[in-house]
């Protein structure tokens, strides 16, 4: 099986470095190694969630959602969008 | 066919990864748009928070790789390499690295070696000497 990598690989801390508190539509992160909170809104949440599975492209990110999910709206391009907001914040890394 | 959206919940045991779940039913995730932000860094509050985010240090570059220079772009290269700059003195710390990042130069720091300095910093990552006190400095400006 072929694998296109297009853009970059992202990976998160695993899930028990973070504690999560659902506020109706946002979720609030507290980033254990850091110690920085974040308020998180959708799709952010469930995308870190996703790398729980392990370093993942945006493409592959999709289709890990998409398992769970009904997606709406644009794919990849959204999804590497919302990781590099994840990075700058500090809750992802490219891999 | 990208995806096959016949699969059946995996997640039954986990009720927090789906804040938009019904039961019985699978969640619609909204992508939304590309240029909606999503994240907001809250900024630690507390004075001693601030302190020790302030006094935590980045080693540049890191232990393991000592003495290599830091090119322009944040890359560690062999010593003396051409257009490469020295590494700093000691470690920066998390507030000098702040000053860095927003432009200034720090007393005991070659002004011409910021750039490379910030870059290295910026690069980062997980498991690096120095990220922890990366992340935390990490918040939205003013």
């Amino acid at each position: 099986m072929t694998t296109a990598v297009a853009g970059p690989v992202y990976a998160a801390d695993p899930p028990a470095a973070r504690l999560s508190v659902t506020l109706d539509a946002l979720v609030a992160v507290y980033h254990r190694p850091s110690g920085v909170t974040h308020l998180l809104a959708a799709p952010s949440p469930e995308l870190l969630d996703a790398l729980a599975d392990g370093p993942a492209d945006a493409a592959t990110l999709r289709d890990r959602l998409a398992v769970l999910y009904d997606l709406e709206g644009d794919g990849s391009a959204t999804i590497a969008a919302r990781m590099e907001e994840l990075v700058v914040a500090g809750l992802a890394w490219t891999a | 066919m990208a995806q096959d959206y016949d699969k059946p919940e995996k997640n039954s045991g986990e009720s927090d990864a789906n804040p938009l779940g019904v039961a019985g039913r699978r969640g619609v995730l909204m992508l939304g748009a590309v240029a909606a932000s999503t994240v907001v860094t809250i900024r630690p509050a507390l004075a001693s928070t601030a302190a020790s985010v302030l006094n935590c240090k980045i080693p540049i570059p890191d232990p393991a790789h000592s003495g290599q220079y830091i090119t322009q772009d944040g890359r560690l290269v062999a010593p003396n390499t051409q257009g490469a700059v020295a590494p700093p003195p000691r470690p920066i710390t998390g507030d000098e690295a702040k000053k860095m990042i927003n432009g200034q130069s720090p007393a005991g720091f070659d002004p011409s070696s910021r750039e490379a300095y910030v870059n290295y910093i910026r690069r980062l990552q997980h498991g690096t000497s120095g990220f922890t006190c990366y992340a935390s400095l990490q918040a939205p400006r003013p």
